[in-house]
């Protein structure tokens, strides 16, 4: 029982609200965000350092004893990641405040961006099912006004079918739900996987499986459930969108790491699903961002693709794989945000996010010429960035395990990337200098660069220097693999 | 870390510091404080050649990296990797010398990125040749190729040069990729990635499945990387790199890599059948393809760079060649097939201080003509005399010719050729006349566009009005390192024995392992004078069938063949990316229609058939009515007219009877809340739908009227199914999970809250209790959700966002 659990989520819920009634005053908001993203970080690292050393912790809400009230759990996974993505929040909200008109940040920017990390950290924290749901629809919601506001007739478009097939993704999460409950008559997690473990996984158990993949599946954008998402992250301004791109897919992945470790891991068949639709979504993900000529397009279609990797990653299903999985997902929120803001630099400077029009960046801005190819490159998995590592874990554990075939198609997923990536660079940072904004050329974007650099420092730091990173992604695996540490510390069995 | 270590990583350090030096002392040019590093590099290594004779002492330091994924930096220096480390240092400090002279130190020209690169570059390089451990070749072999892309489009404004440099990152991308999976299956087979470590393992590679597999996909880096058909057709296109790095990366050191793989895995794959195949027959057709290819290009870089292929294949040939000496006894040193490594060694050595010098010299041309092309040059060998000598010198050796460097390398291809035809293994008895037929045929036209390169540029007429500047002869700095390198193609022509033992041996030692006893060396005596044999005869008739298809040229300059310049196999990579990008749209555009309704189709049917496929796949379907409550009249009632309210929807014509239907399926859902005795739930369901209604019908009164539209029977079919099919699997489902439940009969946690709501939490209504108490997170962030929604619907209304204020 440790009472820190519950802090990434009480913290921005908090002060989101309090926000709700400073309005007007932009000092206030700013100050108010940044030191409860601060926290939110100093928190998370903290507790990642407890869970590190001296295993997982878990909160009873209202002191309910698991499994009949809501638990939260922290496990190195769930830990690191809310560390990560609390990190990734304040480099957008720096970006944000260098980019955004004053009416934005006056239109509860502040307070709406606080409440999908409420919904982003109870994601990853949650033991319990439907909990679970609940803290969904919280990130829903407060992406959905994320992406609409400012109600141009695109966002508004874009963000309905964003909003329709959530919700319909969501209404069968519930069904979901009261299936698993009535079979097993629980919803904490860890009771789950002890019950059903109990039950050995037997046929309608398999079938809850592939409806729970159909819900997160939605949610992490894999093939065929990700129409929602290319549209939609094109709509809001780069901040919000280097946002989503690094997280909220990313939340729809950790939950099906968490549900296919903890209380599906029974079934082979589940994981051949796995395999087949990893390999299916990157590389129909990738020819996506072959066939686009946008900036921020590409960008948003490659999440998908990214996707796939991790599938693929929790299909091999081994310690290995789960931790080259984490690694490639840490590595893909750090990479994908990263070169969302570098669109958003792009179009500050050039006015445009359509390739064909800009061209010559490279000569008139250099720095951001070479901290998007590093970070493009990462993107692409070459070496020695923190793309490659997450890969190669990936390659190695699939090939142990036989899966020859999907890592191929991972490999020629790579090569696709890469040409995307270099269509980028080719066509806008190459070639003769020329922008639709006359006064492109001497736009000083400088300050725009200083929140991207930590996240640029780090995808070379997780590639140079891998193995304590490393090492950490694999006794995540371990604890991911064996989930009786879990078990055992939520249901209090010692 | 060694100082091996940081020979490797020295260049990188370096690049570090560049940008300092450029900007600091901008009016030095920035190559000169480049120099000294190569050279020191350089002088470094030759510590390492074993002077005094016998054999070379090898050297290992380790470094863990990611000791967690095996990848340790270790560095291993024998004789292949010192080789190829001198090629890289020597022909660096030369190159970076040509630079300083060759790029003028003007205000537009970003000197800083060009050394960066090229920095970049040599360290990998490098690396390359210094790893033992195959990731981290790996790691540097990829860059290399960024590396080299870089400096391919060095000139970025130029279309040509993205071209060339997008083509080069792909194609040796692409087979970096290939190499690391290869590389990962050979882990796999021995648990290691050091290549000392999977030499000793053999056999166990041998037959293991996937040991044909990991060889063609090494095969597959080594060959892009190398210029190997059909994989050679980035090479031309990287001419657009500044012709120092043709010279460097494009002919003496980076298209190498490929061969210095195929040499250091000769140990592991070679021997087997399919590696002699693969090898000698891609390496004797790229020799063919490229030396007929050159003939036909008029830019001079056009020429040295299928030359380059050309040659590239020759050695890869020898390689293959050669594998088959590892089932032969090497008496007194030498095989009948040691020969033709022995060959390849020394060519690797010959073909770079020729071709090094021969790039150099055409971009002395180019840079004091402003021209390449053969057409618009002539009788510059008056005007240019000191290029004219090194370039003589320079071609001549590359046709084969006594008394240069070329000769001997050639001599002994012919030799090594000759003596595979005789091989009695690999099934070669029928085929292996090929071998010297193909080369003999190659050398011919390696012949012919020698002398297409000297004469059409240095003899004939004089045009100065073709040229863009007063043609003169170069700078001295400029004229220095062709000098060294032709002066090299000299001395190795007439003491090729200095590199004997120094070298060669040594580096055959570690492409051949194991053939000798320990201490034991290979029989090294390279000489011009072998007797009347057939090499010399063979190399007679090149110079005469060479010279006959020269002098005649001008019956085959209007034959397409010459007319026609550029590689035929580029179509396939050109409309490959085309192809690519269509094809892409297409299945882009079929997804992402923009259509809600097409969305969910595709949902769907994910949905129903991994569902069905599930409860179909695991036995799990179990309709079982047996263990049912008894349905009352009513709720047959109830549900019927909700199926009936459900199925009419999709019929209706008007806003207001969808609402009014769907109002009707909310209320009835309340009534059957009440037929299970749920009041509660039944009152808050009424409330909910009461209030939906009303707003609905509030805000769709203003509505225009539904456009009716109408569909095809198909896509009515289709849609019909879907939903057919969502609501089967959903309730089959339902039902499945409760024959399972009464099986397998459970205590839900309801049942503690039943138990306790009363004593613990104090609330008679449990549902009261578990949404306040026991689940009160949940209904915390249910508020939280609604709050949201407030808030959104303030903004959505209030906020219109003017065009480009934000990004």
């Amino acid at each position: 029982m440790n009472n820190l659990v519950i802090l990434p989520i009480l913290i921005p819920l908090l002060m989101g609200v309090i926000l709700i009634f400073f309005k007007d005053s932009k000092s206030v908001q700013r100050t108010v965000s940044v030191i409860s993203v601060g926290l939110m970080i100093a928190v998370s690292a903290y507790l990642t350092y407890i869970v590190y050393t001296e295993g997982i912790q878990t909160t009873e809400l209202g002191d309910w004893p698991a499994p009949f009230g809501i638990v939260l759990v922290a496990d190195l996974l769930s830990s690191s990641l809310v560390a990560l993505s609390s990190l990734l929040s304040l480099v957008c909200l720096f970006f944000a405040y260098q980019t955004f008109s004053a009416e934005r940040e006056r239109n509860f920017f502040h307070p709406f961006f606080l409440f999908l990390m409420v919904g982003v950290n109870g994601s990853f924290l949650t033991g319990d099912l439907f909990n679970l749901f609940v803290f969904f629809e919280v990130m829903l919601i407060s992406s959905f006004i994320l992406i609409s506001m400012g109600s141009k007739q695109y966002q508004l478009r874009e963000s309905l079918k964003y909003v329709i097939i959530n919700t319909v993704s969501s209404m069968f999460f519930v069904a979901a739900i009261a299936y698993i409950y009535g079979v097993t008559g629980t919803l904490n997690m860890a009771d789950l996987a002890v019950k059903i473990g109990e039950l050995e996984q037997t046929g309608v158990i398999s079938v809850i499986a592939v409806l729970f993949l159909f819900v997160f599946g939605t949610k992490s954008a894999i093939f065929p459930l990700y129409y929602w998402l290319p549209h939609s992250y094109f709509a809001p301004p780069a901040a919000i969108a280097a946002l989503f791109g690094g997280l909220l897919t990313k939340v729809g992945v950790y939950t099906i790491m968490r549900t296919y470790t903890l209380i599906f891991p029974h079934d082979q068949t589940v994981f051949q699903i796995l395999l087949i639709f990893g390999g299916l979504t990157m590389f129909i993900g990738v020819l996506g961002a072959v066939s686009q000529f946008d900036f921020k397009r590409i960008l948003a279609v490659h999440i998908v693709s990214q996707v796939g990797y991790m599938i693929m990653g929790i299909g091999i299903f081994t310690p290995l794989a789960i931790a080259g999985t984490f690694y490639f997902l840490a590595h893909n929120i750090i990479v994908k945000s990263a070169l969302f803001l570098f669109a958003g630099v792009a179009e500050k400077i050039t006015g445009t996010s359509h390739l064909k029009q800009m061209s010559g960046l490279l000569k008139t801005h250099p720095y951001v010429g070479w901290l998007f190819l590093i970070t493009a490159l990462s993107l692409a998995g070459i070496p020695p960035l923190s793309g490659f590592f997450g890969k190669f874990a990936l390659i190695i554990a699939g090939f142990d395990a036989g899966n020859y075939f999907v890592i191929a198609v991972s490999l020629a997923t790579g090569v696709l990337t890469l040409f995307s990536m270099m269509k980028i660079f080719m066509t806008s940072f190459w070639g003769e200098v020329k922008m639709p904004d006359p006064q492109a050329k001497d736009k000083k974007v400088g300050s725009l660069l200083i929140p991207i650099l930590p996240l640029v420092a780090l995808t070379i730091l997780l590639g140079v220097a891998a193995e304590p990173f490393m090492q950490f992604s694999l006794e995540l695996a371990e604890q991911l693999m064996d989930p009786s540490e879990y078990i055992n510390s939520v249901l209090n069995k010692e | 870390m060694s100082t091996l270590h940081l020979v490797a990583l020295a260049p990188f350090i370096m690049a570090i510091f560049i940008p300092f030096f450029y900007f600091k002392f901008r009016h030095i040019h920035t190559g000169w404080f480049i120099l000294p590093l190569p050279l020191i590099l350089f002088i470094y290594l030759i510590q390492y050649l074993p002077l005094g004779g016998g054999p070379m002492e090898t050297v290992e330091r380790s470094v863990p990296w990611v000791p967690s994924l095996d990848i340790h930096f270790t560095v291993f220096l024998d004789g292949l990797s010192l080789l190829f480390a001198l090629l890289i240092t020597g022909i660096g400090t030369l190159v970076v010398l040509y630079s300083i002279y060759y790029i003028a130190n003007k205000k537009e020209e970003p000197l800083n990125n060009f050394y960066v690169y090229l920095m970049m570059f040599m360290g990998a390089m490098l690396g390359v040749v210094l790893s033992d451990n195959l990731i981290v070749i790996y790691v540097f072999w990829e860059l290399t190729s960024l590396a080299s892309s870089l400096l391919i489009a060095y000139w970025f404004h130029k279309e040509k040069s993205r071209y060339g440099a997008q083509k080069s990152m792909l194609i040796t991308v692409t087979g970096g990729f290939a190499m690391l999976a290869g590389f990962s299956l050979l882990y796999m087979m021995t648990g290691t990635f050091s290549i000392r470590e999977i030499i000793t393992y053999g056999d166990a590679i041998v037959t293991s499945p996937l040991f044909l597999p990991a060889m063609i996909l090494i095969l597959l880096g080594a060959f892009t990387k190398s210029a190997q058909f059909p994989f050679h057709i980035w090479l031309p296109d990287a001419m657009e790199a500044p012709t120092p790095v043709s010279a460097y990366l494009h002919s003496a050191t980076m298209v190498k890599a490929g061969i210095y793989l195929v040499a250091r895995f000769t140990p592991v794959f070679g021997g087997a059948p399919e590696w002699f195949w693969i090898v000698t027959g891609f390496g004797l057709f790229t020799l063919l393809w490229g030396s007929v290819s050159a003939v036909r290009q008029k830019d001079l870089k056009g020429i040295l760079a299928f030359s380059t292929v050309s040659q590239l294949g020759l050695i890869m040939s020898l390689l293959g060649l050669g594998s088959a000496a590892v089932h032969f006894d090497v008496v007194d040193g030498q095989s009948l097939y040691t020969v033709a490594v022995l060959a390849a060694v020394l060519h690797l050595i010959n073909h770079a201080t020729f071709k090094g010098s021969l790039f150099m010299v055409v971009g002395i041309i180019d840079h004091e003509t402003g021209t390449r092309d053969i057409r618009k040059l002539g009788g510059l060998m008056t005007i240019m005399p000191v290029t004219f000598t090194i370039s003589l010198i320079g071609i001549a050796s590359m046709a084969g010719l006594p008394p240069f460097n070329g000769f001997l390398s050639k001599e002994m291809f012919f030799t090594g050729t000759l003596n595979s035809a005789t091989l009695d293994i690999f099934n070669v008895q029928t085929l292996g006349v090929i071998f010297p037929a193909v080369a003999w045929i190659a050398s011919i036209f390696t012949f012919v566009y020698c002398m297409i390169m000297l004469f059409k540029t240095f003899t004939g007429k004089h045009h100065p009005e073709r040229l863009e500047k007063e043609a003169h002869e170069a700078p001295a700095g400029m004229l220095i390192s062709p000098v060294i390198l032709a002066s090299l193609v000299i001395i190795f022509g007439f003491f090729p024995n200095l590199l004997a033992y120094t070298i060669i041996d040594p580096a055959m030692q570690s492409i051949l392992p194991g053939l000798l006893e320990p201490g034991e060396q290979f029989y090294v005596n390279i000489y011009h004078w072998h007797g009347l044999n057939t090499e010399l005869f063979m190399t007679m008739g090149v110079v005469f069938f060479g010279s006959m298809i020269f002098l005649n040229h001008r019956k085959w300059q209007e034959t397409t063949f010459y007319l026609k310049e550029r590689d035929p196999l580029n179509w396939f990579y050109d409309s490959g990316l085309v192809g690519l990008i269509k094809g892409s749209t297409v299945v882009n555009d079929v997804q992402m229609t923009g259509r809600l309704r097409d969305y969910f189709t595709y949902m769907f049917i994910f949905l129903v058939l991994g569902m069905g496929y599930m409860l179909w796949n695991t036995g799990a379907l179990a309709v079982d009515m047996a263990n049912t409550a008894d349905i009352s009249i009513y709720m047959y009632i109830i549900t019927l007219s909700l199926v009936l309210a459900t199925v009419v929807i999709p019929f209706v014509s008007s806003r207001i009877s969808a609402i009014v239907l769907m109002g009707v399926i909310g209320f009835l859902v309340a009534l059957l809340f009440v037929v299970f005795r749920a009041p509660d739930l039944a009152l808050t369901q009424l409330l909910v739908e009461t209030v939906m209604v009303v707003l609905f019908l509030l805000v769709f009164y203003h509505l225009p009227e539904l456009k009716k539209e109408t569909f095809k029977p198909a896509f009515r079919l289709t849609n019909f199914v879907i939903s057919i099919g969502v609501g089967l699997v959903v309730t089959l489902t339902a039902l499945s999970a409760h024959a399972l439940s009464y099986e397998n009969p459970i205590s839900p946690i309801s049942d503690y809250f039943v138990e306790n709501a009363y004593a613990l939490a104090g609330g008679n209504n449990i549902v009261n209790v578990i949404l306040v108490d026991f689940r009160g997170l949940d209904t915390l962030l249910e508020v939280l959700v609604l709050g949201i929604v407030g808030l959104a619907v303030v903004v959505l209304i209030k906020f219109k966002a003017k065009k480009g204020e934000d990004v």
